[in-house]
Protein backbone atom coordinates (compact mmCIF):
# COMPACT_ATOMS: atom_id res chain seq x y z
CA UNK A 1 0.00 0.00 0.00
CA UNK A 2 1.33 3.43 -0.89
CA UNK A 3 1.94 5.81 1.97
CA UNK A 4 -0.15 8.58 0.46
CA UNK A 5 -3.28 6.45 0.26
CA UNK A 6 -6.10 8.14 2.18
CA UNK A 7 -8.81 5.54 1.65
CA UNK A 8 -8.38 1.93 0.61
CA UNK A 9 -11.42 -0.22 -0.07
CA UNK A 10 -10.35 -3.83 -0.28
CA UNK A 11 -12.63 -6.48 -1.84
CA UNK A 12 -15.70 -5.12 -0.15
CA UNK A 13 -18.91 -7.13 -0.17
CA UNK A 14 -22.16 -6.16 1.53
CA UNK A 15 -25.09 -8.54 1.60
CA UNK A 16 -28.47 -7.36 2.90
CA UNK A 17 -31.59 -9.46 3.41
CA UNK A 18 -32.51 -8.30 -0.06
CA UNK A 19 -29.30 -9.74 -1.51
CA UNK A 20 -25.85 -8.43 -2.37
CA UNK A 21 -25.65 -4.64 -2.65
CA UNK A 22 -21.95 -4.42 -3.48
CA UNK A 23 -19.66 -7.28 -4.42
CA UNK A 24 -15.89 -7.50 -4.40
CA UNK A 25 -15.46 -3.75 -4.67
CA UNK A 26 -11.92 -2.40 -4.54
CA UNK A 27 -10.54 1.10 -5.08
CA UNK A 28 -8.09 3.53 -3.57
CA UNK A 29 -8.22 7.26 -3.00
CA UNK A 30 -4.97 9.15 -2.73
CA UNK A 31 -4.46 11.87 -0.15
CA UNK A 32 -6.07 15.11 -1.42
CA UNK A 33 -7.66 13.34 -4.34
CA UNK A 34 -11.17 14.21 -5.47
CA UNK A 35 -13.02 11.05 -6.47
CA UNK A 36 -16.53 10.91 -7.90
CA UNK A 37 -18.57 7.73 -7.67
CA UNK A 38 -21.24 7.25 -10.34
CA UNK A 39 -23.46 4.33 -11.21
CA UNK A 40 -27.05 3.31 -11.78
CA UNK A 41 -29.57 3.73 -8.97
CA UNK A 42 -29.44 0.96 -6.38
CA UNK A 43 -25.92 -0.13 -7.27
CA UNK A 44 -24.66 0.42 -3.74
CA UNK A 45 -23.10 3.89 -3.79
CA UNK A 46 -24.71 5.03 -0.53
CA UNK A 47 -23.93 1.65 1.01
CA UNK A 48 -20.27 2.00 0.03
CA UNK A 49 -20.14 5.48 1.57
CA UNK A 50 -21.68 4.23 4.81
CA UNK A 51 -19.19 1.37 5.04
CA UNK A 52 -16.26 3.71 4.36
CA UNK A 53 -17.47 6.00 7.16
CA UNK A 54 -17.75 3.02 9.51
CA UNK A 55 -21.46 3.48 10.13
CA UNK A 56 -22.29 -0.01 8.89
CA UNK A 57 -19.95 -3.01 8.84
CA UNK A 58 -19.09 -4.81 5.59
CA UNK A 59 -20.10 -8.46 5.15
CA UNK A 60 -16.69 -9.23 3.69
CA UNK A 61 -13.61 -7.20 2.89
CA UNK A 62 -11.94 -4.30 4.65
CA UNK A 63 -11.70 -0.53 4.54
CA UNK A 64 -8.58 1.36 5.60
CA UNK A 65 -8.40 5.08 6.28
CA UNK A 66 -4.78 6.21 6.32
CA UNK A 67 -3.65 2.63 6.92
CA UNK A 68 -5.93 2.08 9.92
CA UNK A 69 -8.71 -0.43 9.46
CA UNK A 70 -12.19 1.04 9.87
CA UNK A 71 -14.04 -0.67 12.70
CA UNK A 72 -16.63 1.90 13.78
CA UNK A 73 -17.67 5.48 13.04
CA UNK A 74 -14.50 7.23 11.90
CA UNK A 75 -13.31 10.60 13.20
CA UNK A 76 -12.16 13.66 11.28
CA UNK A 77 -14.76 13.22 8.56
CA UNK A 78 -17.43 15.47 7.11
CA UNK A 79 -20.59 13.87 5.77
CA UNK A 80 -23.21 15.45 3.54
CA UNK A 81 -26.30 13.47 2.59
CA UNK A 82 -28.82 13.95 -0.18
CA UNK A 83 -31.35 15.54 2.17
CA UNK A 84 -30.13 18.23 4.56
CA UNK A 85 -31.18 16.42 7.79
CA UNK A 86 -31.15 19.56 9.93
CA UNK A 87 -32.52 19.59 13.46
CA UNK A 88 -35.75 21.61 13.29
CA UNK A 89 -35.34 23.08 16.80
CA UNK A 90 -31.94 24.58 15.99
CA UNK A 91 -31.39 27.66 13.86
CA UNK A 92 -28.85 27.51 11.00
CA UNK A 93 -25.93 28.58 13.15
CA UNK A 94 -26.77 26.08 15.89
CA UNK A 95 -27.16 23.37 13.27
CA UNK A 96 -23.70 24.09 11.91
CA UNK A 97 -22.24 24.08 15.43
CA UNK A 98 -23.88 20.68 16.05
CA UNK A 99 -20.77 18.95 14.66
CA UNK A 100 -18.59 20.62 17.29
CA UNK A 101 -21.01 19.93 20.14
CA UNK A 102 -21.37 16.25 19.28
CA UNK A 103 -17.59 15.95 19.44
CA UNK A 104 -17.72 17.32 22.97
CA UNK A 105 -16.28 20.71 22.01
CA UNK A 106 -17.52 24.04 23.33
CA UNK A 107 -19.46 25.60 20.43
CA UNK A 108 -18.36 29.11 21.45
CA UNK A 109 -14.95 28.72 19.86
CA UNK A 110 -16.38 27.92 16.43
CA UNK A 111 -18.49 31.00 15.77
CA UNK A 112 -15.77 32.63 13.65
CA UNK A 113 -15.30 29.58 11.48
CA UNK A 114 -19.09 29.22 11.17
CA UNK A 115 -19.56 32.79 9.94
CA UNK A 116 -16.74 32.27 7.43
CA UNK A 117 -18.60 29.26 6.10
CA UNK A 118 -21.92 31.14 6.00
CA UNK A 119 -20.23 33.75 3.86
CA UNK A 120 -18.77 31.10 1.60
CA UNK A 121 -22.18 29.49 1.13
CA UNK A 122 -23.93 32.88 0.62
CA UNK A 123 -25.98 32.36 3.76
CA UNK A 124 -25.04 35.55 5.59
CA UNK A 125 -27.99 36.96 7.50
CA UNK A 126 -29.67 33.58 7.86
CA UNK A 127 -27.74 32.44 10.94
CA UNK A 128 -30.79 32.85 13.17
CA UNK A 129 -33.31 31.32 10.76
CA UNK A 130 -34.89 27.98 11.55
CA UNK A 131 -34.82 25.21 8.90
CA UNK A 132 -38.51 25.66 8.03
CA UNK A 133 -37.76 29.27 7.15
CA UNK A 134 -35.14 28.28 4.55
CA UNK A 135 -35.51 26.95 1.01
CA UNK A 136 -34.41 23.39 0.27
CA UNK A 137 -31.23 24.63 -1.39
CA UNK A 138 -30.39 26.88 1.55
CA UNK A 139 -30.94 24.00 3.97
CA UNK A 140 -28.55 21.88 1.93
CA UNK A 141 -25.93 24.65 2.05
CA UNK A 142 -26.30 24.73 5.85
CA UNK A 143 -25.69 20.97 5.85
CA UNK A 144 -22.52 21.48 3.80
CA UNK A 145 -21.31 24.16 6.22
CA UNK A 146 -21.97 21.74 9.09
CA UNK A 147 -19.79 19.10 7.41
CA UNK A 148 -16.97 21.61 6.85
CA UNK A 149 -16.98 23.21 10.32
CA UNK A 150 -14.07 21.22 11.72
CA UNK A 151 -12.05 21.20 8.47
CA UNK A 152 -12.22 17.42 8.12
CA UNK A 153 -9.43 15.70 6.22
CA UNK A 154 -12.00 13.46 4.50
CA UNK A 155 -15.26 14.65 2.99
CA UNK A 156 -17.93 12.07 2.14
CA UNK A 157 -20.81 13.40 0.09
CA UNK A 158 -23.86 11.44 -1.00
CA UNK A 159 -25.52 13.34 -3.85
CA UNK A 160 -25.19 16.58 -1.89
CA UNK A 161 -26.48 18.79 -4.71
CA UNK A 162 -29.34 16.55 -5.81
CA UNK A 163 -32.02 18.84 -4.40
CA UNK A 164 -30.59 22.04 -5.89
CA UNK A 165 -31.55 23.77 -9.14
CA UNK A 166 -29.04 23.49 -12.00
CA UNK A 167 -27.46 26.94 -11.58
CA UNK A 168 -27.09 26.75 -7.80
CA UNK A 169 -25.82 23.25 -8.22
CA UNK A 170 -23.10 24.41 -10.61
CA UNK A 171 -22.11 27.23 -8.28
CA UNK A 172 -21.96 24.95 -5.26
CA UNK A 173 -19.84 22.53 -7.29
CA UNK A 174 -17.27 25.22 -8.10
CA UNK A 175 -17.46 26.36 -4.49
CA UNK A 176 -16.69 22.82 -3.39
CA UNK A 177 -13.72 22.74 -5.79
CA UNK A 178 -12.45 25.98 -4.25
CA UNK A 179 -12.85 24.72 -0.69
CA UNK A 180 -11.19 21.47 -1.63
CA UNK A 181 -8.17 23.09 -3.29
CA UNK A 182 -7.81 25.61 -0.46
CA UNK A 183 -8.00 23.06 2.35
CA UNK A 184 -6.69 20.04 0.47
CA UNK A 185 -9.08 17.56 1.93
CA UNK A 186 -9.78 14.22 0.33
CA UNK A 187 -13.23 14.02 -1.24
CA UNK A 188 -15.44 11.08 -2.15
CA UNK A 189 -18.50 12.41 -3.95
CA UNK A 190 -21.46 10.27 -4.99
CA UNK A 191 -23.35 11.91 -7.81
CA UNK A 192 -25.92 11.16 -10.49
CA UNK A 193 -24.59 13.83 -12.78
CA UNK A 194 -21.88 12.75 -15.22
CA UNK A 195 -21.12 16.40 -15.97
CA UNK A 196 -20.63 17.18 -12.31
CA UNK A 197 -18.44 14.11 -11.82
CA UNK A 198 -16.08 14.95 -14.68
CA UNK A 199 -16.06 18.67 -13.90
CA UNK A 200 -15.03 18.23 -10.27
CA UNK A 201 -13.16 14.95 -9.90
CA UNK A 202 -9.60 13.75 -10.46
CA UNK A 203 -10.94 10.24 -10.89
CA UNK A 204 -14.43 9.11 -11.81
CA UNK A 205 -15.28 5.62 -10.61
CA UNK A 206 -18.14 3.99 -12.52
CA UNK A 207 -19.97 1.18 -10.76
CA UNK A 208 -21.96 -1.59 -12.38
CA UNK A 209 -25.63 -2.20 -11.70
CA UNK A 210 -26.49 -4.09 -8.52
CA UNK A 211 -24.53 -5.82 -7.11
CA UNK A 212 -22.09 -2.96 -7.50
CA UNK A 213 -18.62 -3.69 -8.80
CA UNK A 214 -16.07 -1.40 -10.41
CA UNK A 215 -16.85 -0.93 -14.08
CA UNK A 216 -14.16 1.64 -14.84
CA UNK A 217 -11.96 4.24 -13.17
CA UNK A 218 -11.48 7.20 -15.46
CA UNK A 219 -8.69 9.72 -14.81
CA UNK A 220 -9.75 13.29 -15.51
CA UNK A 221 -6.69 15.20 -16.75
CA UNK A 222 -8.35 18.57 -17.18
CA UNK A 223 -6.38 21.51 -15.76
CA UNK A 224 -7.52 23.25 -12.57
CA UNK A 225 -9.20 25.38 -11.55
CA UNK A 226 -12.06 24.31 -13.75
CA UNK A 227 -14.89 26.69 -14.49
CA UNK A 228 -17.84 27.12 -16.84
CA UNK A 229 -15.46 27.28 -19.80
CA UNK A 230 -14.21 23.80 -19.03
CA UNK A 231 -17.68 22.57 -19.97
CA UNK A 232 -17.02 23.49 -23.61
CA UNK A 233 -13.54 22.02 -23.94
CA UNK A 234 -13.24 19.08 -26.35
CA UNK A 235 -11.36 17.04 -23.75
CA UNK A 236 -14.21 17.56 -21.28
CA UNK A 237 -16.76 16.38 -23.83
CA UNK A 238 -14.56 13.41 -24.65
CA UNK A 239 -14.30 12.39 -20.99
CA UNK A 240 -18.03 12.74 -20.22
CA UNK A 241 -18.58 10.60 -23.32
CA UNK A 242 -16.26 7.94 -21.94
CA UNK A 243 -18.08 7.91 -18.58
CA UNK A 244 -21.43 7.78 -20.35
CA UNK A 245 -20.29 4.87 -22.55
CA UNK A 246 -19.31 2.91 -19.47
CA UNK A 247 -22.68 3.44 -17.86
CA UNK A 248 -24.68 2.79 -21.01
CA UNK A 249 -22.68 -0.31 -21.88
CA UNK A 250 -24.47 -1.97 -18.97
CA UNK A 251 -27.87 -1.38 -20.50
CA UNK A 252 -26.83 -3.28 -23.60
CA UNK A 253 -25.46 -6.22 -21.64
CA UNK B 1 -55.08 43.96 5.99
CA UNK B 2 -58.09 45.88 7.21
CA UNK B 3 -60.33 43.01 6.31
CA UNK B 4 -58.11 40.49 8.05
CA UNK B 5 -57.90 42.67 11.14
CA UNK B 6 -61.65 43.05 11.60
CA UNK B 7 -62.02 39.35 10.94
CA UNK B 8 -59.55 38.58 13.72
CA UNK B 9 -61.42 40.80 16.16
CA UNK B 10 -64.67 39.15 15.21
CA UNK B 11 -63.24 35.69 15.69
CA UNK B 12 -61.71 36.62 19.06
CA UNK B 13 -65.02 38.08 20.22
CA UNK B 14 -67.18 35.19 19.05
CA UNK B 15 -66.53 32.73 21.89
CA UNK B 16 -67.00 35.15 24.84
CA UNK B 17 -70.10 36.53 23.15
CA UNK B 18 -71.63 33.08 22.74
CA UNK B 19 -70.73 32.32 26.36
CA UNK B 20 -72.43 35.51 27.51
CA UNK B 21 -75.59 34.67 25.56
CA UNK B 22 -75.74 31.25 27.21
CA UNK B 23 -75.27 32.81 30.66
CA UNK B 24 -78.10 35.32 30.07
CA UNK B 25 -80.43 32.61 28.75
CA UNK B 26 -79.54 30.45 31.74
CA UNK B 27 -80.02 33.29 34.25
CA UNK B 28 -83.44 34.46 33.01
CA UNK B 29 -84.65 31.29 31.26
CA UNK B 30 -84.31 29.12 34.39
CA UNK B 31 -86.35 31.58 36.46
CA UNK B 32 -88.90 31.96 33.68
CA UNK B 33 -89.52 28.21 33.33
CA UNK B 34 -89.37 27.84 37.10
CA UNK B 35 -86.50 25.40 37.64
CA UNK B 36 -85.91 25.14 41.43
CA UNK B 37 -82.49 26.15 42.77
CA UNK B 38 -81.65 22.66 44.07
CA UNK B 39 -81.91 21.36 40.48
CA UNK B 40 -80.15 24.14 38.60
CA UNK B 41 -79.02 27.31 40.35
CA UNK B 42 -78.68 30.41 38.16
CA UNK B 43 -75.24 31.96 37.40
CA UNK B 44 -75.59 34.87 39.83
CA UNK B 45 -76.42 32.42 42.65
CA UNK B 46 -73.37 30.31 41.77
CA UNK B 47 -71.04 33.30 41.72
CA UNK B 48 -72.59 34.50 44.97
CA UNK B 49 -72.01 31.13 46.58
CA UNK B 50 -68.48 31.02 45.22
CA UNK B 51 -67.75 34.41 46.75
CA UNK B 52 -69.34 33.43 50.05
CA UNK B 53 -67.30 30.21 50.33
CA UNK B 54 -64.09 31.70 48.91
CA UNK B 55 -61.78 30.65 51.77
CA UNK B 56 -63.23 27.13 51.89
CA UNK B 57 -62.94 26.88 48.10
CA UNK B 58 -59.34 28.08 48.23
CA UNK B 59 -58.46 25.54 50.90
CA UNK B 60 -59.99 22.53 49.16
CA UNK B 61 -58.82 23.57 45.70
CA UNK B 62 -55.33 23.99 47.15
CA UNK B 63 -55.35 20.39 48.39
CA UNK B 64 -56.63 19.03 45.07
CA UNK B 65 -54.20 21.16 43.07
CA UNK B 66 -51.30 19.90 45.18
CA UNK B 67 -52.15 16.19 44.86
CA UNK B 68 -52.85 16.60 41.14
CA UNK B 69 -49.62 18.44 40.40
CA UNK B 70 -47.50 16.10 42.54
CA UNK B 71 -49.10 13.10 40.79
CA UNK B 72 -48.54 14.72 37.40
CA UNK B 73 -44.92 15.53 38.18
CA UNK B 74 -44.36 11.92 39.27
CA UNK B 75 -46.05 10.68 36.09
CA UNK B 76 -43.73 12.89 34.03
CA UNK B 77 -40.60 11.73 35.83
CA UNK B 78 -41.45 8.02 35.97
CA UNK B 79 -42.99 8.06 32.48
CA UNK B 80 -39.84 9.49 30.93
CA UNK B 81 -37.58 7.19 32.97
CA UNK B 82 -39.62 4.13 31.97
CA UNK B 83 -39.46 5.18 28.32
CA UNK B 84 -35.68 5.57 28.67
CA UNK B 85 -35.36 2.13 30.22
CA UNK B 86 -37.33 0.61 27.37
CA UNK B 87 -35.18 2.50 24.90
CA UNK B 88 -31.79 1.66 26.34
CA UNK B 89 -32.18 -1.67 28.14
CA UNK B 90 -33.21 -4.26 25.63
CA UNK B 91 -34.89 -6.81 27.97
CA UNK B 92 -36.90 -4.00 29.60
CA UNK B 93 -38.95 -3.64 26.45
CA UNK B 94 -40.23 -7.20 26.80
CA UNK B 95 -41.05 -6.62 30.47
CA UNK B 96 -42.31 -3.06 30.75
CA UNK B 97 -44.45 -2.80 27.62
CA UNK B 98 -46.82 -5.76 28.28
CA UNK B 99 -47.11 -4.94 31.99
CA UNK B 100 -47.97 -1.34 31.32
CA UNK B 101 -50.36 -2.22 28.52
CA UNK B 102 -52.14 -4.73 30.74
CA UNK B 103 -52.21 -2.29 33.64
CA UNK B 104 -53.57 0.44 31.41
CA UNK B 105 -56.53 -1.75 30.47
CA UNK B 106 -57.61 -1.96 34.16
CA UNK B 107 -59.93 0.93 35.01
CA UNK B 108 -57.87 2.53 37.79
CA UNK B 109 -61.02 4.07 39.25
CA UNK B 110 -62.28 0.56 40.02
CA UNK B 111 -59.27 -0.22 42.17
CA UNK B 112 -59.30 3.16 43.93
CA UNK B 113 -61.05 1.74 47.05
CA UNK B 114 -58.11 -0.64 47.46
CA UNK B 115 -55.78 2.32 47.77
CA UNK B 116 -57.88 3.65 50.65
CA UNK B 117 -57.48 0.30 52.40
CA UNK B 118 -53.74 0.30 51.76
CA UNK B 119 -52.85 3.95 52.23
CA UNK B 120 -55.62 5.43 54.37
CA UNK B 121 -57.60 8.63 54.02
CA UNK B 122 -54.73 11.09 53.59
CA UNK B 123 -53.24 12.55 50.41
CA UNK B 124 -51.31 9.40 49.44
CA UNK B 125 -54.07 7.49 47.62
CA UNK B 126 -55.05 10.71 45.76
CA UNK B 127 -51.50 11.32 44.59
CA UNK B 128 -51.18 7.66 43.62
CA UNK B 129 -54.39 7.79 41.54
CA UNK B 130 -53.34 11.05 39.87
CA UNK B 131 -49.95 9.53 39.09
CA UNK B 132 -51.35 6.26 37.72
CA UNK B 133 -53.86 7.98 35.47
CA UNK B 134 -51.27 10.43 34.12
CA UNK B 135 -48.52 7.86 33.63
CA UNK B 136 -49.60 6.10 30.46
CA UNK B 137 -49.93 9.09 28.11
CA UNK B 138 -46.57 10.42 29.29
CA UNK B 139 -44.91 7.03 28.81
CA UNK B 140 -46.35 6.44 25.33
CA UNK B 141 -45.46 9.91 24.06
CA UNK B 142 -41.98 9.74 25.58
CA UNK B 143 -41.27 6.48 23.79
CA UNK B 144 -42.17 8.10 20.48
CA UNK B 145 -40.43 11.40 21.20
CA UNK B 146 -37.20 9.90 22.51
CA UNK B 147 -37.11 6.90 20.23
CA UNK B 148 -38.23 7.95 16.79
CA UNK B 149 -35.23 9.87 15.55
CA UNK B 150 -34.40 9.94 11.85
CA UNK B 151 -31.62 7.36 11.28
CA UNK B 152 -29.67 9.92 9.22
CA UNK B 153 -29.59 12.29 12.21
CA UNK B 154 -28.17 9.54 14.41
CA UNK B 155 -25.59 8.66 11.73
CA UNK B 156 -24.41 12.27 11.51
CA UNK B 157 -24.30 12.58 15.29
CA UNK B 158 -22.20 9.42 15.64
CA UNK B 159 -19.81 10.48 12.89
CA UNK B 160 -19.31 13.79 14.65
CA UNK B 161 -18.23 11.83 17.72
CA UNK B 162 -21.50 11.94 19.62
CA UNK B 163 -21.70 9.52 22.54
CA UNK B 164 -25.05 8.27 23.85
CA UNK B 165 -25.20 10.94 26.58
CA UNK B 166 -24.73 13.84 24.15
CA UNK B 167 -27.11 12.26 21.66
CA UNK B 168 -29.66 11.90 24.46
CA UNK B 169 -29.47 15.47 25.74
CA UNK B 170 -29.03 17.26 22.43
CA UNK B 171 -31.11 15.11 20.08
CA UNK B 172 -33.54 12.73 21.79
CA UNK B 173 -34.68 14.99 24.60
CA UNK B 174 -35.11 17.98 22.30
CA UNK B 175 -37.06 15.83 19.87
CA UNK B 176 -39.31 14.67 22.73
CA UNK B 177 -40.26 18.17 23.98
CA UNK B 178 -43.35 18.66 21.78
CA UNK B 179 -44.45 15.07 22.47
CA UNK B 180 -44.18 15.65 26.21
CA UNK B 181 -46.06 18.96 26.21
CA UNK B 182 -48.78 17.19 24.22
CA UNK B 183 -48.78 14.41 26.81
CA UNK B 184 -49.21 16.95 29.62
CA UNK B 185 -52.36 18.27 27.96
CA UNK B 186 -53.83 14.77 28.15
CA UNK B 187 -52.27 13.66 31.44
CA UNK B 188 -53.23 16.74 33.45
CA UNK B 189 -57.04 16.33 33.16
CA UNK B 190 -56.59 12.61 33.86
CA UNK B 191 -54.51 13.31 36.97
CA UNK B 192 -57.20 15.73 38.12
CA UNK B 193 -59.83 13.01 37.69
CA UNK B 194 -57.59 10.72 39.77
CA UNK B 195 -57.38 13.24 42.61
CA UNK B 196 -61.11 13.99 42.63
CA UNK B 197 -62.12 10.33 42.53
CA UNK B 198 -59.73 9.74 45.42
CA UNK B 199 -61.47 12.51 47.34
CA UNK B 200 -64.88 11.04 46.53
CA UNK B 201 -64.06 7.75 48.18
CA UNK B 202 -62.33 8.89 51.34
CA UNK B 203 -61.06 11.75 53.46
CA UNK B 204 -62.41 15.20 54.18
CA UNK B 205 -60.30 17.41 51.96
CA UNK B 206 -60.24 18.56 48.37
CA UNK B 207 -62.82 19.72 45.84
CA UNK B 208 -64.11 16.15 45.47
CA UNK B 209 -65.01 16.14 49.14
CA UNK B 210 -66.58 19.61 48.85
CA UNK B 211 -68.80 18.45 45.98
CA UNK B 212 -69.86 15.39 47.96
CA UNK B 213 -70.76 17.47 51.00
CA UNK B 214 -72.74 19.78 48.71
CA UNK B 215 -74.61 16.74 47.46
CA UNK B 216 -75.36 15.44 50.97
CA UNK B 217 -76.86 18.78 52.01
CA UNK B 218 -78.69 19.23 48.70
CA UNK B 219 -76.64 22.41 48.43
CA UNK B 220 -76.57 22.46 44.62
CA UNK B 221 -75.15 26.02 44.43
CA UNK B 222 -72.12 24.78 46.42
CA UNK B 223 -71.61 21.95 43.93
CA UNK B 224 -71.68 24.41 41.05
CA UNK B 225 -69.45 26.92 42.87
CA UNK B 226 -66.90 24.12 43.36
CA UNK B 227 -67.12 23.24 39.66
CA UNK B 228 -66.33 26.88 38.99
CA UNK B 229 -63.21 26.57 41.19
CA UNK B 230 -62.11 23.49 39.27
CA UNK B 231 -62.64 25.25 35.95
CA UNK B 232 -60.53 28.20 37.07
CA UNK B 233 -57.75 25.79 38.08
CA UNK B 234 -57.76 23.85 34.79
CA UNK B 235 -57.83 27.09 32.81
CA UNK B 236 -54.75 28.35 34.63
CA UNK B 237 -52.83 25.09 34.16
CA UNK B 238 -53.70 24.69 30.47
CA UNK B 239 -52.76 28.36 30.01
CA UNK B 240 -49.39 27.63 31.61
CA UNK B 241 -48.81 24.65 29.31
CA UNK B 242 -49.66 26.74 26.24
CA UNK B 243 -47.26 29.42 27.47
CA UNK B 244 -44.56 26.80 28.02
CA UNK B 245 -45.09 25.56 24.46
CA UNK B 246 -44.74 29.09 23.11
CA UNK B 247 -41.39 29.43 24.84
CA UNK B 248 -39.98 25.96 24.19
CA UNK B 249 -41.35 25.41 20.70
CA UNK B 250 -40.73 28.78 19.12
CA UNK B 251 -38.92 26.95 16.34
CA UNK B 252 -42.13 25.34 15.16
CA UNK B 253 -43.65 26.69 11.95
CA UNK B 254 -46.48 28.83 13.25
CA UNK B 255 -49.93 28.31 11.86
CA UNK B 256 -50.85 31.95 12.23
CA UNK B 257 -48.17 33.30 9.93
CA UNK B 258 -49.20 31.07 7.06
N1 LIG C 1 -30.67 -1.33 5.14
C1 LIG C 1 -30.88 -2.04 4.02
N2 LIG C 1 -31.52 -3.23 4.09
C2 LIG C 1 -31.72 -3.96 2.99
N3 LIG C 1 -31.32 -3.61 1.77
C3 LIG C 1 -30.68 -2.45 1.63
C4 LIG C 1 -30.42 -1.60 2.74
N4 LIG C 1 -29.76 -0.50 2.30
C5 LIG C 1 -29.62 -0.66 0.99
N5 LIG C 1 -30.15 -1.82 0.56
C6 LIG C 1 -30.15 -2.35 -0.80
O1 LIG C 1 -28.85 -2.22 -1.31
C7 LIG C 1 -28.86 -1.74 -2.62
C8 LIG C 1 -27.94 -0.55 -2.73
O2 LIG C 1 -28.50 0.53 -2.03
P1 LIG C 1 -27.84 1.97 -2.03
O3 LIG C 1 -28.69 2.87 -1.24
O4 LIG C 1 -26.42 1.84 -1.62
O5 LIG C 1 -27.91 2.35 -3.57
P2 LIG C 1 -27.44 3.68 -4.29
O6 LIG C 1 -26.41 3.32 -5.28
O7 LIG C 1 -27.07 4.70 -3.30
O8 LIG C 1 -28.76 4.10 -5.06
P3 LIG C 1 -29.29 5.56 -5.39
O9 LIG C 1 -28.46 6.07 -6.51
O10 LIG C 1 -30.71 5.32 -5.83
O11 LIG C 1 -29.18 6.37 -4.16
C9 LIG C 1 -30.28 -1.42 -2.98
O12 LIG C 1 -30.73 -2.34 -3.93
C10 LIG C 1 -31.06 -1.54 -1.69
O13 LIG C 1 -32.25 -2.23 -1.93
MG1 LIG D 1 -27.93 6.52 -2.64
Amino acid sequence: MQTNTAVKVDRLTKIFDTGAAVEDLSFEIRENEFVALVGPSGCGKSTTLKIVSGLIPPTKGKVYIRNAQVQGPIADVGMVLQSPVLLPWRNSLENVLFTAEMGGRKPGGYHRRASELFKLASLEGFEKSYPHELSGGMQQRVAICRALLLDPSLLLMDEPFGALDVLTRERMGFELQRIWSASKTTVLLVTHSITEAVLLADTVIVMTARPGRIKAAIKVDLPRPRDVHTLREPRFIELTGAVRDNIEAQWVE
Amino acid sequence: MMWKHTQNIRRAAEAPFAFLVILILWEYGAGFIGVPEYILPVPTDIVGKFWQTLTIQAHHLGVTAATTMIGLAMALLIGVLLAMSVLYIRPMKAIVLPILAAFNSIPKIAIAPLFVIWFGLGVEPKILLAFLLGLFPVFVNSITGLGEIEPDVLDLARLAGGNELRIFTKVRLMNAVPYITDAIKVAFPLALVGSIVGEFIGGNNGVGYLILSGQFNMDTPLVFATLLSITLFTTVVIGLVVFLERVLLKWRPSRRKR
